[in-house]
């Protein structure tokens, strides 16, 4: 048996690094972080080799005076502290690990020249060995240079991943961190290519969060965003979301900022899916950048060695803050689809792209049949309005400025329903529209009658993990309103003696464990939620106008009155929009009007 | 092989046999019937857990065996003029099986017989004869409750056990899904007493009801704890069991539910199928309000509107209200045939039995809804 002994300084070190620093994406996080905290307007980052072989990050910052230089690559030794509570935290770092931790895995040197001393300061460490500080030139500022990360530590080197793939995760977490401080000027360059060249972004705080969004984003992304902004106890959220016609089939675009710090709660994240609910299909995911401010003690952030995850005093509050807000902002925008497949449509008209009848007559043809052809183009002379046979008053014709979605005007294909808007063209989907005023109206008759609950012949017992039977069990009375009714049975199980009658014969089973750990991690009943919702989308699909239907007009004016009035109207069940809009200028465009 | 046969010998036969073969199968040879020519016809067809056989009387002119496509056979036989006389050659040697009635003739492409999976196993030491109408009643009045929920495969199909001790012996059939439970009783047949309980498959079921359909001979049943074959008229059908153990029902079948209505069997379905037009729900809640003399079925829906319809009941006491899936109470009152209903209650939740006062071998379990 080998005796015990305590480890050597450097392995400490190195040890620590593994936490910290676990990849070149990690390495540029920690100094783009203290960048930030040094109060910089504008930062540089240059990568080499996926960031292995260099790390830049060049920053206006207060810079470190000389003789601090050695502290700052100690262990534990932090200027971001001002007392030794750990409680109100307002930098991004505040550990004292990133820089010992990056030097015990790398070649690392610090320049330095706070604004107004003389020359700057330059420290070498290289492991154990430290070089300087010795004068420099440099710029105002710090400039922090990391080489041959991982070298020493070939365990590590072994499982980072292709080059092209750690470069891609250093972008990210300049683009998250970028998006967090939209004031903050962002320039990330890699084997010298400009990957990123974010301007400071001027403006309201929203505003400019606005701009980074879609300067990051894409611009495409503008129309489609909707701002959000709530307060509640003194927790502030803020922040744009995707229109739910707008969400991408990847997660990568929810940006998730508290307190300034980009995290990847998974409270937040789950409050975010919560809020889309079954605006959603399955697997598409919102594009969201939702700020969240709130007093530093109220909120821990030394949860996670990364510190991308915090815990906060009061998730409930948090939680319902996120989920009640953004539900309203997106119920505010229900009418509206995605800019973005208007704009697709739009291209699809563009003149020349496909074959018209009415194309000028060819001048190689006789001037006879030109004219006839001329003439055999020309749009009918309108009929004369036929009185209906029985003389049946026509339904008032609505004024097409009186509604959003404007006056029909016709039917396409039996299945598209053509209106006329204030200022544009509206295109309906029958079917889709119709399912999701079906889908609503279930569902406002499930909430006010109260879900029927099917009694067992046979109660189900099920194992639960530590924990999830508690956190089950507290919520009894809930489980009960949505129509499960569940007991304890033993330690670690329940007994489910009623489940919600329209979910047939399902076995509960597996919905009360899936329940169990949605209620153990995040608090929520969604997945309850989600799956009486998602009987109630089969049951609207079923029931609802399909394509190919004809329509009379003042059949199709009841249902675009209907979409007004439901929330939610701008997308069916499915995910996909019920409707789009051509502005008046849109089609202007497309003859060269404008 | 060559010989000839009625077509409508062979199309009823064929008929029953070609219901197993399923239309999209990996296994080419499961898409096909067996054909052996021997004394008479015989067909045989199987999807590996079920499988049919069929004889009818043929000319045979050679002795032999083949199979050929089912589903195409049972085609062509069926698209043949009636009172027509099929002849089926197989030249020896021959991957073709040759077709011909009157002036038609088809040429069908034919799998070796011995890739066709051997039935058989092990010896089923239980034998007994059941009267058909014995069979049918356990079948017809239990197949309701199967569950379809495939996750508890166990409750995919009727329980068949020998149930009580000495003279009062009787065979049961019982389903259920977890909702609603259907127990049958017949009088045990000679020779069923050491019959293994056993849960026969719901493909099975309807295969065997259809097998029964008609005949008046008693079946025959030849049953292990993991196969069955029954033998009725000139057919044969062979079904694994489910391999699983059905649940105790008994501990959850009340049996001093004190609160008991009877009510006229007919009029309550029709009043029940009535209210629950307006629960356009899935679940279809309907509610029944007891008290002295009367019943009162009504469903209300946010959507719909309201219904309710008074019926004369037998009731003492105070009132009592329940509510029930209004599928589940029709499935049920469907399966009896006696002018009355007895619905023994003990409250809102709790496991309510009903009962045919004319026919004793018919109980019937079923779950409140709360509504």
């Amino acid at each position: 048996m080998p005796a015990i002994r305590v480890l050597p300084e450097e392995v400490v070190n190195r040890i620590a690094a593994g936490e910290v620093v676990e990849r070149p994406a990690s390495a540029v996080k920690e100094l783009v972080e203290n960048a930030l905290d040094a109060g910089a307007r504008r930062i540089g980052v240059t990568l080499a080799g996926g960031g292995r072989g260099l790390i830049l990050v060049e920053d206006d910052g207060c810079g470190i005076p000389a003789e601090e230089l050695p502290l700052a690559v100690r262990r534990h030794a932090t200027s971001k502290l001002a007392d030794d509570t750990l409680v109100r935290i307002a930098t991004l770092g505040f550990r004292g690990e990133a820089l010992p931790s990056i030097a015990a895995v790398a070649r690392l040197a610090i320049t330095s020249r706070p604004p107004g001393a003389d020359s700057a300061f330059t420290l070498v460490v290289e492991g154990e060995r430290v070089e300087g500080p010795r004068p420099s030139a440099g710029r105002p500022g710090t400039r922090v240079e990391v080489r041959d990360l991982f070298r020493r530590t070939p365990a590590r080197l072994k499982f980072l991943r292709s080059e092209r793939a750690e470069l891609q995760a250093a972008l990210e977490v300049v683009e998250r961190l970028a998006l967090a401080r939209p004031e903050v000027g962002f320039v990330l360059e890699a084997e010298g290519r400009r990957l990123l060249d974010l301007a400071p972004a001027e403006g309201e705080r929203l505003e400019r969060t606005a701009r980074r969004a879609i300067a990051l984003l894409g611009r495409d992304l503008a129309r489609d965003l909707v701002e959000v902004e709530a307060e509640r106890d003194g927790i502030r959220l803020f922040g744009l979301l995707g229109l739910p016609t707008a969400a991408r089939s990847d997660p990568g675009a929810q940006f998730l900022v508290v307190n300034g710090r980009p995290v990847q709660d998974r409270l937040l994240k789950s409050a975010l899916k919560a809020a889309y609910g079954d605006l959603l299909a399955a697997g598409r995911h919102p594009v969201a950048a939702l700020f969240l401010e709130l007093p530093p003690e109220r909120v821990d952030v030394n949860v996670h060695p990364a510190k991308i995850e915090v815990r906060f005093a009061d998730p409930g509050t948090v939680r319902g803050l996120v989920i009640g807000s953004l539900r309203r902002a997106l119920a505010e925008h229900g009418q509206r689809t995605a800019g973005r497949i208007a704009t697709a449509a739009l291209g699809t008209f563009r003149p020349g792209s496909t074959t018209f009848a009415g194309r000028p007559p060819s001048p190689s043809l006789p001037r006879g049949l030109a004219e006839t052809a001329a003439a055999f183009q020309a749009p009918l002379a309108p009929l004369p309005p036929a009185a209906p046979p029985g003389a049946v008053e026509p339904p008032a014709e609505p004024d097409p400025a009186a509604y959003p979605l404007g006056a029909a005007r016709a039917q396409l294909h039996d299945s598209y329903i053509l209106a006329q808007t204030a200022d544009g063209l509206v295109i309906v989907d029958q079917h889709a529209a119709h399912e999701r005023i079906v889908f609503e109206k279930l569902k406002a008759g499930l909430a006010e009658g109260g879900v029927a609950r099917q009694v067992l012949l046979l109660p189900e017992v099920v194992e639960l993990g530590p924990g999830e039977r508690e956190a089950l069990l507290e919520r009894t009375d809930e489980l009960l309103a949505l129509g499960l009714a569940i007991e304890p049975f033993g330690p670690g199980a329940v007994l489910v003696r009623e489940v919600p009658a329209v979910l047939g014969e399902r076995p509960s089973g597996e919905l009360v464990r899936a329940l169990a750990k949605e209620l153990a991690s995040l608090g929520s009943l969604f997945t309850l939620e989600a799956a009486i919702g998602r009987v109630a989308a089969t049951a609207a699909c079923h029931g609802s106008v399909r394509a190919g239907r004809r329509l009379s007009l003042a059949e199709m004016d009841a249902l675009l009155r209907q979409m007004e009035r439901t929330p939610g109207a701008g997308q069916c069940n499915h995910g996909r929009p019920t409707w789009i809009e051509l502005k008046r200028a849109d089609i202007e465009r497309l003859f060269a009007r404008r | 092989m060559k010989l000839a046969i009625e077509r409508a010998a062979l199309l009823r036969s064929l008929g029953h046999v070609q219901n197993v073969v399923e239309r999209r199968t990996t296994i080419p040879i499961l898409n096909n019937v067996k054909l052996v020519g021997g004394d008479g016809l015989e067909l045989v067809a199987t999807d590996l857990d079920l499988t049919l056989l069929a004889r009818e009387p043929a000319e045979v002119g050679r002795r032999g065996a083949t199979t050929v496509p089912a589903h195409t056979l049972f085609d062509i036989v069926r698209k043949l003029p009636e009172g027509a006389t099929v002849t089926l050659e197989q030249q020896p040697g021959s991957a073709e099986l040759e077709l011909r009635a009157g002036r038609s003739r088809f040429v069908l492409p034919t799998l070796p017989v011995d890739d066709f999976p051997a039935i058989g196993g092990e010896e089923l030491e239980v034998r007994f004869e059941i009267a058909p109408g014995d069979l049918v009643k356990l079948i017809d009045k239990a197949r309701f409750a199967i569950s379809t929920e495939e996750t508890r495969y166990y409750l995919n199909g009727i329980h068949f056990h020998v149930a009580g001790a000495g003279a009062t012996r009787t065979l049961r059939g019982v389903a259920t899904d977890g909702h609603r439970l259907a127990r049958i009783e017949v009088a045990l047949p000679p020779g069923a007493e050491r019959m293994p309980p056993v849960i026969v498959p719901r493909k099975t079921v309807g295969e065997l009801r259809k097998l029964v359909e008609g005949v008046e001979e008693p079946v025959r049943v030849a049953v292990s704890a993991s196969r069955i074959e029954l033998t009725a008229g000139g057919a044969r059908l062979l079904s694994r069991l489910i391999d699983g153990t059905f649940p105790d029902y008994e501990r959850v079948i009340p049996t001093n539910n004190e609160r008991i209505a009877v009510l006229a069997t007919k009029a309550f379905a029709e009043a029940v199928d009535r209210v629950a037009t307006i629960s356009m729900e899935k679940a279809r809640p309907i509610k029944l309000a007891f008290e002295t003399g009367r019943v009162t079925v009504s469903a209300v829906s946010p959507e719909q509107g309201r219904a309710e319809e008074e019926l004369d009941c037998v009731w003492q006491g105070e009132p009592l209200e329940i509510g029930f899936n209004a599928r589940y109470v029709l499935d049920m009152v469907a399966q009896v045939e006696g002018p009355e209903l007895r619905i023994e209650m003990a409250n809102a939740a709790a496991p309510t039995v009903v009962k045919d006062p004319a026919d004793p071998a018919l109980l019937f379990v079923l779950m409140p809804m709360r509504v």
